[in-house]
Formats: C-alpha cells, sequence, structure tokens
C-alpha cells in the first residue's frame, strides 16, 4: 500500500506489531543478555571521557561505549567509509537481526523500512575537520572523512551492509526524541502494510560539539546522573546505539520467534512553546496521544521510563505531566539514564529496549545514583536496586529540543 | 482520495514567494551571483545561487540575533504557506504536523560552536543562545513555536532525496491519522562550510561547486477545504548498493507507478534531480527510457545549481507551477525523481489538480 493508507485506528481492526529482535551498544553494556543483566544490577556506564580533549573543561565524566569492535559485526562495508554513528547504528541492526534470528536473505528482497534516530548524525567527523581546518584551512579537508558526514547514512548503511535491496532508508533527526520517532515510523509502516518488518531505532557517537553546549549551558553533572534525586546536577553525555527489530506479529508467530514485547501505540506531538526547555502541559499532551493510540487507560500503565536526564527543570516538569495524566499515583517511573548517560538520539531506542527486556525477564531497572527524592518530583523512581515485576504494559518517554516529544506504549505480547 | 495538496510556497535564488519563484523559473532566468567577499570569505567556488539580499534580520525582524540561514529560510516559507489558513484549537487533539527534510541542519553552526569552542580563551567560552542552532531539528521546532504547530514534528535528513523522504513519511502519519494537515518540506542554507565540504565531496571531475540555498513547502490534508492543487499518488524510496543507481532508480521508479496505478505513457512530466557528476547522467538516460525523452523537457531545469536537501522540495513545487503556466497540464500525473549520492533514489507520482492555483484563497 502506498498512498493516503487509512488505518483502522481502533486497535481491535489493525496489524498487531511486535519485537522480535534487538541490537544494543550501549555504556553499561553490548547485546541484549549484557544489556539486560547490566539493567538488572544497576550498572553505571560513567568514566572520564576520552573521545575528545576535555583540557579546560572543570570536569569530564561521560559514559562512552568500551569494548566495541566494529569488525565483529560490519562486514560488507568499509569501516573507513563510516563515520562512528553510522558504525554504531550498523552494528546495532545486524546485531538486531541476528538476534530476532532473522534471516539476513530472506529480507533481501522484501520491502523494509530502516528508521534510524539521531542528534548528532556524525558531529563526531565535524568536529575533527574544524580542527583540521584550524590547522591548515579547509584545503586540508580529508576526503574520506567529508563523505562520512551525512546522517542520512546510518539508517541507508544499514540497508547497504545487510544487503536490504528494497530497503527504504530514513534518518529521523529529531534530537533527542529521534529513536522514539524512527520506532513509531516503523509501528506505522507495519501498521499500514506496506512492510512486514521494520529496522527502527536511534545512534549517537559522543562529540565535543554536544558535550560543549551542555557544559556552556550549566547542564553537565560533575560526577554523577541523578535523576529525580532533590540534589541532582544534570546530564551526562553519553553514546551508543539500540536497534529494534519490529515485526508484523503473524510474520513472528509464523516462523516461531521469540517475542519481547509488543509496540500498542505511540503519541507524537510539539510543544511548539520553548526550543530547549520542555513543556508540562506539551508532555501531557503527548503521552495522552500514545495511550489513546495504544488503547489503554492510565491506571493499566504497570512502569514509565522517563526521559528523565537529570536536569532541574526536566525531571520536574516531566513528573508534573506524569502527575498531570496519572493523577496522585502514578506507576514507578525510572531513569535510564542515570545509567547510561544520555546517549541523545539513541536514547529513547534504548529506553524501549530496555522497557521489553523489562516485560521480558520480569523486573523493573532502577534509578541509580538516588539519594533523596526531589519533593517537586513526587514519583516513586525505584532508587538503586531493580525490583522483580510482572509488567504487562510500559511507557517509554521521549522528549527534545524544539519541544518534540515521542512517547511509545509497550505490552506483554498476550 | 488520498493526500491533497492545497498550497504551496517557496524561498528561493528566485526570491521570496511563489509568484517569484513561478516567474523566474518559467521566464528561464539565471539566479547565479558573485558572491560578497565580506559576507562569505574565502568560499572554493566566488559564486553561488543565493535568496538574493536575504538574512534572518531582513525576512523576520526582531527575535532573529541567533537565528542560523537554515532556520530563517524555513521559517519564512512556512509562514507564507499557513497565511490565512485555519488554525486548530490548541487543545484539539488533530493538530497540524511539520515534516522538514535537511541534510544536517546548519553545519555551519555546528561547525561554529566548535570553531569557538576550540579557539577561545577557555573551552566553553561559546553563545549557549547558539546551542540549539547545533542540533538538526532547530529549523522544525523554531517553525513550530512560530506558528503553533503542535502535530508530529519531525526532521528527516535525506540529502537531495528529502524532500521525497520527508513526503513519504508525511503520507504514514496521515494514512495512520497522526495528523490531518501537515506541512511538508525541505530546507537547505548556503555557507562556506557547506561549499568547502561539497568542494572535497564531490566526484572527482564532476566539475565546480556551484550552491543553491532555498526552502519550499507544501500544504496536505486528508480532507481538503479548498481546491486540490494536486494528489498525492505515491512516493516511495530505496537504498542503492554500490556507486551506480541505475537499477535502483528504474527499479523504485517503476515501483511507485504501479502503487499510483499510472502507465509510465500517461505521465506528462518528469523532473530528474540532475546530481553532479555521472549520476546526473544516469539518471537522465534512465528516465528518459523509462518515459520518453518529451516527458523530461516539458519543465524548464531548476537552475539553482546543487540546493541540497531542498533540492527534491524545490522539484516538487516545479511541477505545482506547472499548473501556472501550461494549461495542459491539469489533470495529468508528474514524477518527481531523486538520486543522493549517499545511498538513496526516490520516486514521488502527484496528479496535477484540474483547477489553476491561482484560485487560492486570499491572504489574510
Amino acid at each position: 500500500m502506498s498512498t493516503g493508507a487509512v488505518v483502522d485506528p481502533s486497535p481491535a481492526g489493525r496489524r498487531r506489531v511486535v519485537v522480535t529482535g534487538v541490537g544494543v551498544l550501549s555504556s553499561i553494556g553490548i547485546g541484549a543478555a549484557d544489556f539486560a543483566d547490566a539493567l538488572r544490577e544497576g550498572r553505571s556506564g560513567v568514566r572520564p571521557i576520552s573521545v575528545f580533549d576535555t583540557k579546560g573543561f572543570e570536569y569530564d565524566n561521560g559514559c562512552e561505549v568500551v569494548g566495541f569492535d566494529p569488525a565483529g559485526w560490519i562486514r560488507t562495508l568499509d569501516l573507513e567509509e563510516l563515520g562512528k554513528a553510522s558504525q554504531f547504528s550498523v552494528a546495532a541492526a545486524r546485531m538486531a537481526v541476528e538476534d530476532a534470528g532473522l534471516p539476513v536473505e530472506r529480507l533481501r528482497d522484501e520491502p523494509v523500512l530502516v528508521s534510524v534516530g539521531t542528534t548528532d548524525g556524525e558531529a563526531y567527523d565535524l568536529d575533527r575537520l574544524v580542527q583540521a581546518e584550524l590547522d591548515g584551512g579547509p584545503e586540508a579537508y580529508d576526503r574520506v572523512a567529508v563523505r562520512r558526514v551525512s546522517p542520512l547514512r546510518l539508517s541507508t548503511a544499514v540497508a547497504q551492509e545487510l544487503g536490504l535491496r528494497q530497503a527504504e532508508a530514513s534518518t529521523v533527526a529529531t534530537a533527542c526524541s529521534a529513536g522514539n520517532y524512527a520506532i513509531g515510523s516503523g509501528l506505522d509502516a507495519i501498521r499500514s502494510g506496506e512492510v512486514d518488518v521494520a529496522l527502527c531505532g536511534g545512534a549517537d557517537a559522543m562529540c565535543r560539539k554536544t558535550f560543549t553546549g551542555f557544559y556552556r549551558l550549566g547542564t553537565i553533572a560533575p560526577d554523577r546522573c541523578r535523576p529525580f534525586d532533590v540534589d541532582r546536577k544534570g546530564i551526562l553525555t553519553g553514546e551508543g546505539a539500540g536497534l529494534l527489530v519490529l515485526e508484523e506479529l503473524g510474520s513472528a508467530l509464523r516462523r516461531g520467534a521469540r517475542i519481547y514485547a509488543e509496540i500498542l501505540g505511540c503519541g507524537l506531538s510539539c510543544d511548539a512553546f520553548h526550543p530547549v526547555a520542555p513543556n508540562q502541559a506539551g508532555v501531557a499532551r503527548c503521552i495522552r496521544l500514545a495511550l489513546r493510540d495504544a488503547g489503554v487507560t492510565p491506571d493499566q500503565v504497570d512502569l514509565i521510563s522517563a526521559h528523565g536526564t537529570g536536569t532541574k527543570h526536566n525531571d520536574v516538569t516531566e513528573s508534573m505531566a506524569i502527575r498531570e495524566v496519572y493523577g496522585e499515583q502514578p506507576p514507578r517511573t525510572v531513569s535510564l539514564k542515570s545509567m547510561l548517560g544520555h546517549s541523545m538520539g539513541a536514547a529513547s531506542a534504548l529506553g524501549a529496549i530496555g522497557c521489553a527486556l523489562a516485560i521480558t525477564h520480569g523486573f523493573i531497572p532502577p534509578t541509580i545514583n538516588h539519594e533523596r527524592t526531589d519533593p517537586e518530583c513526587a514519583i516513586d523512581c525505584v532508587p538503586n536496586t531493580s525490583v522483580e515485576a510482572d509488567l504487562r504494559i510500559v511507557q517509554n518517554n521521549g522528549m527534545a529540543f524544539g519541544g518534540t516529544n515521542a512517547v511509545v506504549v509497550l505490552g506483554k505480547y498476550r | 482520495m488520498g493526500i491533497v495538496i492545497t498550497q504551496w510556497d517557496a524561498v528561493s535564488p528566485f526570491g521570496t514567494g511563489r509568484d517569484a519563484f513561478t516567474e523566474g523559473l518559467w521566464s528561464g532566468a539565471s539566479p547565479t551571483a558573485a558572491l560578497d567577499p565580506e559576507q562569505w570569505p574565502a568560499p572554493p567556488d566566488p559564486h553561488a545561487c543565493l535568496v538574493p539580499d536575504f538574512s534572518p534580520r531582513q525576512a523576520l525582524g526582531k527575535g532573529t540575533r541567533v537565528m542560523d540561514r537554515v532556520t530563517a529560510l524555513a521559517a519564512v516559507a512556512v509562514g507564507r504557506l499557513l497565511e490565512g489558513t485555519d488554525e486548530p484549537a490548541p487543545d484539539a487533539p488533530e493538530q497540524t504536523g511539520l515534516v522538514l527534510g535537511t541534510t544536517t541542519g546548519s553545519v555551519q553552526s555546528m561547525t561554529d560552536f566548535t570553531r569557538e569552542s576550540l579557539q577561545g580563551a577557555r573551552p566553553f567560552y561559546v553563545d549557549p543562545a547558539r546551542m540549539p542552532n547545533t542540533v538538526m531539528n532547530c529549523a522544525a521546532g523554531q517553525c513550530a513555536i512560530r506558528y503553533r504547530l503542535r502535530g508530529p514534528n519531525a526532521t528527516v535528513a535525506g540529502g537531495r532525496a528529502a524532500g521525497l523522504l520527508a513526503l513519504s513519511y508525511q503520507r504514514r502519519l496521515m494514512g495512520c491519522g497522526r495528523a490531518r494537515k501537515v506541512v511538508c518540506g525541505a530546507a537547505e542554507e548556503f555557507s562556506v562550510t557547506r561549499s568547502w565540504l561539497e568542494h572535497h565531496a564531490r566526484p572527482v571531475g564532476a566539475g565546480p561547486v556551484l550552491l543553491g540555498e532555498g526552502c519550499a513547502v507544501l500544504l496536505s490534508e486528508d480532507a481538503p477545504s479548498g481546491p486540490a492543487l494536486a494528489e498525492l499518488l505515491a512516493v516511495r524510496s530505496q537504498v542503492y548498493h554500490g556507486e551506480d543507481p541505475a537499477d535502483a532508480l528504474r527499479q523504485v521508479t517503476l515501483r511507485t507507478l504501479v502503487s499510483a496505478g499510472v502507465g509510465a505513457d500517461e505521465v506528462w512530466a518528469v523532473s530528474p534531480s540532475c546530481p553532479p557528476g555521472p549520476a546526473g547522467e544516469t539518471e537522465r538516460a534512465v528516465l528518459a527510457d523509462l518515459f520518453g525523452p518529451g516527458a523530461l523537457q516539458r519543465l524548464p531545469q531548476l537552475p539553482f545549481g546543487d540546493t541540497g536537501a531542498a533540492s527534491a522540495a524545490f522539484q516538487l513545487v516545479s511541477v505545482l507551477s506547472a499548473l501556472d503556466r501550461v494549461p495542459e497540464a491539469a489533470g495529468r500525473p508528474a514524477v518527481v525523481s531523486s538520486v543522493d549520492r549517499d545511498g538513496t533514489v526516490a520516486c514521488a507520482v502527484l496528479r496535477l489538480g484540474e483547477r489553476h492555483s491561482a484560485a487560492r484563497p486570499p491572504r489574510g
């Protein structure tokens, strides 16, 4: 179906979409099993930043991906021609497809959507080109590096590496909610009948530009990220990729695939209010849109994976928005960024994967580094230690610069 | 009826607005001009196709101190497009969406921020007000704020095909009921940094770098209140592998025609993307083979140089502009093709409306 496909908006009448594979590159773990263990343990990804020179900054912690060997995952494309974010994206996609047990040959000649969200694209390369220009003028730009900087590469390279001949590849650059936007795009492409399989998620590589910007805004934490804590000091910049294999339920059942979770719905909206600050009414509206799309009511939601950056402003606004929708007793609300840092365009994709793993394995990941909950953030953030829980419906929040919100609702497949 | 395009507007090297675009395009004007060396120091090529006399302040007045050029181009185009249209109530669930294509936002803003950090006395002596400019969805966010667009707000990084990838994204949003009205288009700014990146990225032998800029936008509705300028019949994109886009382009074009229910022989006009270098010749050859050489000659070629992310969006509005100029275009299918060197080919099939687009309701 290719145009004006009107999809039945009622949950009863539409094609169902499930998560059958995940690929994870994060500061706390690589791959589904390691990431699930890390979330359960409350592992911290914090370490001093090494990917760029932090001389002159008073503090320089971040959450880098370590121990990642791109050559182990990227077998077709030349690594030299891929920027760091594209390497993350391609490797995570390969990992997700293998995790799903999907033979790549099956995908080669069927329509597939590849949708990858990002904040910075290949800004890591751009930073280095600027350094080269300051040293030797713009004539000194490295041609190979220049060819890497298009953010479209984050998605086209996935299709090229896997040999997907009928893939539509799209890079969604909606900053820090981009991962959820990409998942929403995959959800819609499967619901509408265009594709049976979509590879969706987000990727970003840590860069000087973004660290410097958040530092200057006074929103980088000096040591740890402490969402919802009364003494929280801000974010830690991070990196990584989270890619999900989204699959039409019938396709997954026919091949006997393991199903992590179902994508029940999503909400997309814009605050149209402020370039960087979130807006309570706008976030609440996006949550309501997502719940309506999922066909669930607030009392059915067992857990919220918050955007939860750990800045003063975000955490208050987000928890107030949650209370606006859920009332005085909102579901437990955790921030994976306490462990992962803020992996930008990958953040909400890794959040969605975290939700799917939590549903599968029956636990709630903790909000680590937590001492005392800010009375203005009156939610139970599951401090420091994960808890066992039978989760049926989980909400994953993503909010971004530009007031661009995206909320995805996942459920246990039943 | 599917998705209907009811308005378009553009800020282009022909000037601001739809009339300037149509007049310039169909009169065969050439907007190439020498760059002012004070405003644009040391580019690799001394010529470009700029939006004439454009600056954020001149175009939008106050509140533009830190606004970058691509954001201002988008803000002007979207503002013109929405003049005179109804604004949904803030609490209405169905809000107007915005889907904006880009290459990499403002590469000048991104790199200037890093330059400032690397050159300053302290690495964090940067202007915090410019931080949002360094993120690719800055223009879309600013447009949403200026025009209170509370629907889905997506930025699609799609290189030269961005306008078609944005259209595909929009179609999915509307098909799934996430928005009933969407502003969709793409914007690109000229900058010295962009010129140098292009200079180094070009295939060897692709000739000098002539860059253009601007923004073109469409308003689409699923239940149109006004006359239809065109119906979007189908839009598709596909990744190609290796250096040669020919097979993928042929395939994606044929698949899009099938989806649209249109035969190649019914197509009135084809707008090619004319990428620099051998890909441009390949595209022309594939399209001429599919549609015959005549269909490729019905629209004037866009004389803006390489307009990056705005390329396919300008192609789309050049097709729509035919309604003002060529009576026999009415009711006929037209094809927009795109080849991006980073691995994407894309195609859209539109059916032009029956009515002359001058029937647009009065402004205000």
